[in-house]
């Protein structure tokens, strides 16, 4: 990997470029998910309650941080290209960097979410079981989805710039029907909506095999490991495959 | 691409390059769907047409035309950052462009800090780069300013910054367009002088510019183009001259 360098400096950048000169630098990565949760909070655990959800704000915070990574991570990369244009027109490197770094300061900032959360979890809910071995190939999958999800979604909108819009405004229904502030068995009955919810959203199963881990300390279903794990190689690959195909214009159209 | 070429050789066949010309660049989702461009506005331009040259390693190599002649189009295609629209492309080795000192700077960081992403950029790894840098930050002459963030720069300072590290790269072939005219004189010379060091070092220099004595003394061929045709290609006692005389009136161009 001759760019492996490169890479580690261009998170550096992406992650000391954004909030440079703002009082609270880097640390905004991690109020601005903080205060999200405590918003839904508010909503969906004060405001309407879920009483038949035991420990219903640990259920809630652990299925909306993995939301809160995917979708700022894809927000963030849609324009990514865009934003490094000066960059990408006048110098020859590998341009799946960009959108890499910008996926990348996302996991991390995650990844520390998701620790003192999951501390929190496991400890409330006695959930301490082996089956938290699996959580770090669960999020491998995860990461390996977002970015090849974020590598699409940032050479498409390099050349259509509609595809930012629209994504930011399918992200607010994909929330909605997200199994985040419920489970897909409680609010129907039929089973092919079930399905539909489980199985048709590809955000839902990570969701699912991270909350049941840390939350319900039990392994998760064989079939949500293997769709997580077909739809990480699937995202990675396709997206990788796009943005090379798609790559070559790239410094006449940013 | 053409494969196997030697460090420094440089080659394009019948290569054509041309752009669609329009305000607003994107391409909407609505456009992709139909399967149509939208109509009207002024027709491609064509950068490039049917292009073919050999540049063998150790050449210098002055390219000179009018504006919109084709010159930054052919550096950037060189550079590998554009693609042909037709023809094939190849150039060997490890390839340095300075088609904009600083492009790829963040003015939030320190001059140091830049120099290793600018390296990164250029495929340097950390090592690489700290065996470099000393050197760098000499030939910069920024003194404790290489420690300022670089949007503190004066456009001069950032130039000196650019170009010391671009001058660092152990290029096989050196691509430059019209970068040096910000410095002073005292910097242009040593710019110069540095380019020498690497030309006597066996790497090759295509140059663009504007300034006809910078070409006839670090060039020893000339290619001119014009309208993205290549029309003179030869050495640079006969190029200048041709230059001189295309410019000042296109209608008695003698066939070269």
């Amino acid at each position: 990997m001759a760019y492996r360098y490169l890479f580690e400096q261009m998170v550096r950048r992406e992650l000391r470029q954004k909030y440079k000169g703002s009082a609270l630098g880097v640390l905004w990565y991690v109020v601005n998910p903080l205060v999200l949760m405590g918003a839904y909070y508010l909503m969906f655990g004060v405001i309407f309650p879920l009483d038949d959800i035991e420990d219903f704000p640990l259920f809630l915070m652990v299925g909306l941080v993995v939301w809160i990574f995917f979708s700022q991570s894809v927000i963030s990369a849609a324009p990514s290209l865009l934003e490094q244009g000066a960059l990408v027109r006048k110098a020859r490197f590998p341009r799946l960097t960009i959108p890499g770094a910008v996926v990348t300061v996302q996991m991390v900032t995650f990844l520390l979410i998701l620790a003192l959360l999951g501390i929190v979890t496991v400890a409330l809910r006695g959930t301490l079981d082996v089956a938290l071995l699996l959580l770090p190939a669960i999020l491998v999958c995860l990461y390996a989805f977002v970015l090849g999800f974020a590598f699409a979604v940032s050479i498409l909108h390099a050349y259509f710039r509609d595809v930012a819009p629209i994504l930011s405004a399918a992200l607010l229904p994909w929330f909605f029907i997200s199994p985040i502030f419920f489970r897909p068995e409680s609010i129907t009955e039929r089973a092919t909506y079930r399905a539909i919810l489980e199985w048709g959203n590809p955000v839902a199963p990570f969701i699912t095999a991270v909350r049941d881990v840390l939350y319900g300390g039990v392994v998760p279903d064989l079939a949500v490991l293997g769709y997580i794990a077909v739809a990480a190689i699937v995202a990675l690959a396709g997206g990788r495959l796009l943005f090379e195909r798609l790559q070559g214009e790239l410094a006449v159209v940013v | 691409m053409i494969d196997g070429l030697r460090p420094g050789e440089i080659v394009l066949e019948d290569a054509s390059r041309a752009f669609n010309v329009r305000a607003d660049r994107g391409r909407t989702l609505k456009e992709l769907l139909i399967g149509r461009e939208r109509a009207g506005g002024p027709p491609p331009v064509q950068a490039l047409r049917d292009v073919s040259l050999r540049i063998e390693p150790g050449e210098t190599v002055g390219m000179v035309g009018r504006n919109g002649a084709g010159k930054s189009s052919t550096l950037r295609v060189l550079a590998g950052i554009v693609p042909l629209t037709s023809g094939r492309v190849g150039c060997g080795g490890q390839i340095v462009s300075q088609l904009e000192l600083g492009a790829g700077f963040g003015r939030d960081f320190s001059g140091r800090e830049n120099i290793f992403l600018n390296g990164a950029l250029h495929g340097l790894d950390r090592a690489q780069i700290e065996a470099r840098l000393d050197a760098i930050v000499a030939f910069s002459e920024l003194g404790d300013f290489i420690d300022a963030p670089v949007a503190t720069y004066s456009s001069g300072m950032f130039l000196r910054l650019g170009f010391s590290i671009a001058a660092h790269l152990d290029a096989d072939v050196l691509l430059i367009d019209e970068v040096l005219a910000v410095g002073d004189e005292a910097f242009q010379r040593k710019c110069e002088a540095r380019i020498a060091e690497q030309i006597a070092a066996g790497a090759t220099l295509v140059l663009v510019s504007h300034d006809a004595a910078l070409i006839e003394r670090t060039c020893e061929r000339v290619i001119v183009l014009d309208g993205g045709e290549k029309v003179f290609d030869g050495p640079v006692d006969e190029g200048m001259p041709f230059y001189h005389r295309l410019m000042g009136t296109t209608e008695e161009v003698p066939s070269p």
